[in-house]
């Protein structure tokens, strides 16, 4: 029996109770009726999978507002020219590099979300960063990070070894906490590393052996559990993995990781969320427009998740791939052809479920009263809004107050990037 | 009386072996035992090897002495290291330029400078290692770890990566076993905490400095290059709530906001003038305070000396930290006892480190037999036990250090000031146990305490006497005999044999 078919019949046991009894109902009835109703065609489950671009992405650049004149007085060598921009809505346009997600915004699976942030105004990376992945803006102690909250808390896919990966070596603050999650470096090598198979194998059985003789505490169970995942892994035979369609992924990192973690989609091992970092967005000096150094990170972000979208073909229904980054960069380009720190940025969400073709959240302007600190972009959208509401409405998640502590989310400040039923 | 009080314990429960009790201590109180170690801390008696392990000044340590002088940081002081960075920075921004001028998009990176600095950062990391597995005053070595995670900073913010040396070696281990409010002013007091917890930003909402050119200077390295223009709270939040009174100290925000005016001002030097503490008398808010039922007049530096005098004697001061240190050296969800002995050692001595640790190492529930072998080992832990036990050479290269990262505990890369978790919760899960296993069968390759021998209960018998002090259990013993009935090899056979006991559950527990 394959693991999505299991947690299949349970969900739909765990709805049998939920009609019932179920003390969540209320919350659920709140914030799980937008959720779109399981299919009985493709018991996929839903996928949320989470780019963080550290180093701040400049969203100005990213998703240009080419109807704004104040975008190009600001930024005389650095301004991508209107005739350059991949036109979205005749305000807004995709910075050229990322061309190849055109056509996803022409079918209605990439939204765009503009002027969002961090209610704290800290310019500092690593703060920034910090409040982001702890989901607690503007408080340091939080010992967990937002996504690790949300599976504590919504445990009902708690079966799996898989659930929340991060793509790395080590794991990221958004997932460190008290919920198993995984940190897998390549996908190829987890388990036991010893080259022969046969060795390998034996080990295997050895240390599983042990640790089944250690009685049931956590260690036991995280051996089973760690087995487990090895097993199915095995199984699903990473090494034997060719894209689907034809999809070609750049190279790099960026591509290597979305391709692991579309394997891993396709594996149905019980992947929830799947994290992954991008890097080298920190542009203060020769950011360049059209070309140059941020468009040769972009048309790598572009052509990695063109090449994810179609590589997953008709399971991206069910999948949301959002980008994030702690702050965006100062409207006007700074001495050196770069920008330095600002406030809000734009973030890309993309997949079946989103409610595409739309640039989200409430555009401040860029004349000097309507910025922030006289400099940035202002946060018209709180980040949580929008993970929330990713969480709520995509994953299910029926109690946000518990994974945004000090946060009363409400379903009237989302923004409707996510599809109703 | 510690004796006697060992003595009458002992008559309570079942005793355990002078052995078994001496392999307990190692568990907590150093990093683990090396060969045949349990037994020589044995004949000399727990209790009297306890006594000189809190008395490390008397401890001679000359293998440690030597293998510090490989370590080049220990040459740079806080300036030097300061302006290490500075050049390195400047030299990164200048390969951008030039590479973005030859229209070349690829970025720079990990050349020159910034990969020497790097370098020197991860000499950080080796050297904590090497101090570990090596010294021989290990309780001090314990409480330094423990410390520099009780009053966490992150290597990585800014001009941290440049102040954490100068952190560890002057603030931190000096006071490792001292008193608890010297290390506590030291520690405010240290530019790596002030630049962390962005004290050193912290000004009197209205306040200005006095000269045109010292106001366009950043501080310290921090990308905002926007003067500072009012109080910020976060230090005086983590000190409340982490470094003294407890997340349940009874505290408000509004006495948070009270005690980050107290502390307005205190701040630091640039980095070409040393980066060091500095008082700026201008930054500092002259108004009355009123916090914890005190009232602070204008009283400058001195405000904020008198505040962590009064912090560091406070009950939920002495409860908080005591029962930090009952989880790290009794038990995860350690038990009122150790705790209250801590308490009212700290209360007599007033703050006496040596006197807080010997109360908790002579109160019954550090050797009730719920808290022996109860605790799992950090991967930190895990890794210097296991190179200990192994009599592997912890040397100047980065793979120990990347050993205990890839295990999850990246020293001092922890960003929340919280630290790293002292509970096996935080550290045990399916991945973290195969990262585990993995380490154990790389370390089982370099194994040098175990001889290769042909017969293979032997073998297993020598594992069991240098790993585990004789604490294998009989399962353990059977799965590693059965894996080794077909191999004839007696160099692959201990490579098997260890590594399986390295990874296997016995070892990961203290």
């Amino acid at each position: 029996m394959t693991i999505s078919r299991r947690i299949f019949v349970k969900n739909s046991g765990l709805a049998l109770v939920s009609l019932g009894m179920d003390p969540l109902f209320l919350a659920r009835a709140v914030f799980g009726s937008y959720r779109p109703l399981p299919s009985h065609t493709v018991p996929y489950r839903p996928v949320l999978v989470c780019l963080f671009q550290r180093g701040a992405v400049d969203g100005l650049n990213m998703i240009v507002p080419h109807g704004e004149p104040a975008y190009y007085q600001e930024r005389p060598r650095i301004a991508v020219p209107a005739k350059d921009v991949v036109d979205l809505d005749g305000h807004f346009g995709l910075h050229p590099s990322l061309a190849p997600l055109k056509a996803l915004w022409d079918n209605k699976s990439l939204a765009a979300i503009h002027a969002i942030g961090s209610p704290d105004g800290t310019r500092s990376h690593f703060d920034a960063q910090d409040y982001m992945e702890s989901g607690t803006p503007g408080v340091k102690s939080t010992g967990d990070g937002w996504v690790n909250r949300y599976c504590q808390h919504d445990r009902e896919h708690a079966d799996t070894p898989f659930r929340a990966v991060a793509f790395g070596p080590q794991l990221p603050r958004i997932l460190a906490g008290t919920a198993p999650s995984l940190a897998i470096d390549d996908l190829q090598a987890f388990g036991l590393r010893v080259p022969q198979e046969g060795a390998r194998d034996r080990l295997t059985r050895a240390f599983e052996e042990l640790y089944d003789g250690a009685g049931t505490g956590l260690l036991a169970s995280s051996s089973r559990e760690g087995f487990e995942a090895v097993r199915m892994l095995k199984r699903a035979d990473p090494t034997q993995y060719r894209p689907a369609d034809g999809a070609d992924y750049p190279p790099g990192r960026l591509g290597k990781t979305l391709l692991q973690i579309a394997q891993l989609i396709k594996a149905d091992v019980g992947l929830e969320i799947a994290f992954a970092d991008c890097s080298g967005w920190d542009t203060h000096v020769n950011q360049g427009s059209s070309d140059g150094q941020l468009a040769a990170r972009l048309r790598e972000l572009g052509l990695a998740l063109a090449a994810f979208n179609r590589d997953l073909g008709d399971r991206m229904r069910n999948v949301v791939v959002l980008t994030m980054s702690e702050f965006g960069r100062t409207i006007r380009e700074n001495g050196n052809s770069g920008t330095d720190h600002g406030h809000a940025t734009a973030m890309l969400a993309l997949g079946g479920p989103v409610n595409g073709g739309r640039v989200l959240g409430r555009w401040p302007g860029l004349s000097l009263e309507q910025r922030f600190e006289g400099r940035d972009v202002a946060v018209t959208t709180d980040f949580r809004d929008l993970f929330g509401e990713i969480l709520s409405r995509h994953l299910g998640a029926t109690d946000l107050g518990t994974v945004f502590p000090g946060y009363t989310p409400s379903p009237a400040r989302f923004l409707g990037g996510i599809r109703g039923t | 009386m510690h004796l006697i009080l060992w003595v009458a314990l002992a008559a309570q429960v079942p005793a355990p072996t002078a052995r078994d009790s001496a392999f307990h201590a190692l568990n907590r109180l150093a990093y683990g035992a090396r060969p045949a170690e349990a037994d020589s801390v044995a004949r000399v008696g727990v209790m009297r090897w306890i006594e000189r392990q809190l008395d490390p000044d008397h401890v001679p340590d000359p293998r440690l002495g030597e293998r510090e002088r490989q370590f080049k940081i220990l040459d740079y002081d806080r300036a030097d290291l300061a302006g290490r960075y500075r050049d390195a920075i400047r030299e990164r921004q200048r390969m951008q330029r030039e590479a973005a001028a030859a229209g070349d998009t690829l970025r720079p990176r990990g050349a020159g400078p910034m990969r020497e600095f790097r370098e020197l950062g991860g000499e950080l990391q080796q050297l904590a290692i090497v101090r570990a597995a090596v010294s021989e005053r290990q309780l001090h070595e314990v409480m330094v770890d423990f410390w520099t995670n009780h009053f966490n900073v992150f290597v990585g913010k800014g001009a941290d990566r440049f102040l954490l040396p100068s952190y560890i070696e002057e603030t931190i281990r000096p006071r490792a076993l001292g008193n608890f409010q010297d290390l506590l002013i030291a520690t405010a007091q240290s530019p790596a905490m002030l630049f962390y917890l962005d004290n050193a930003q912290s000004v009197a909402p209205g306040s200005s400095p006095p000269f045109r050119a010292f106001r366009e200077r950043a501080t310290a390295g921090q990308a905002v290059r926007s003067r500072p223009t009012g109080i910020n709270e976060n230090y005086a939040r983590e000190l409340l709530e982490l470094h003294t009174l407890g997340v349940d100290g009874g505290y408000t925000q509004q006495d948070i906001i009270e005690v980050a005016r107290i502390f307005t001002g205190w701040s630091i030097e640039p980095p070409e003038r040393g980066a060091g503490f500095v008082f700026r008398d201008w930054a500092h808010d002259r108004g009355a305070k009123h916090v914890f039922g005190l009232t602070f007049h204008d009283d400058g530096r001195d405000e904020g000396i008198a505040l962590l005098k009064f912090l560091a004697n406070q009950h939920a001061t002495m409860h908080h930290v005591s029962a930090k240190l009952c989880a790290r050296f009794v038990a995860d969800d350690p038990p009122d006892g150790c705790i209250d002995a801590a308490v009212a050692a700290w209360q007599k001595t007033h703050g006496d480190i040596r006197a807080v640790l010997r109360a908790i190492f002579t109160s019954p529930d550090f050797w009730s037999a719920q808290a022996i072998r109860s605790k799992v080992k950090t991967p930190f832990e895990f890794v210097v036990s296991a190179v200990r036990a192994t009599g592997v050479e912890p040397d100047d290269t980065p793979r120990l250090a990347q050993l205990v990262a890839r295990l999850g505990e990246p020293l001092y890369q922890q960003p929340a000031p919280t630290g790293y978790a002292e509970t096996e919760a935080r550290w045990v899960n399916s991945g973290a146990l195969l990262a585990r296993m993995n380490a154990a069968l790389a370390l089982a390759k370099e194994c040098s305490s175990i001889p290769a021998i042909d017969d293979h209960a032997q073998l297993v018998a020598a594992i069991d006497e240098k790993l585990l002090a004789g604490t294998m259990s009989a399962h353990t013993k059977s799965v590693i005999l059965e894996q080794l009935a077909d191999i004839t090899d007696s160099v692959q056979a201990r490579a098997l044999a260890v590594g399986l006991a390295l990874g296997g559950p016995d070892f990961q527990r203290q």
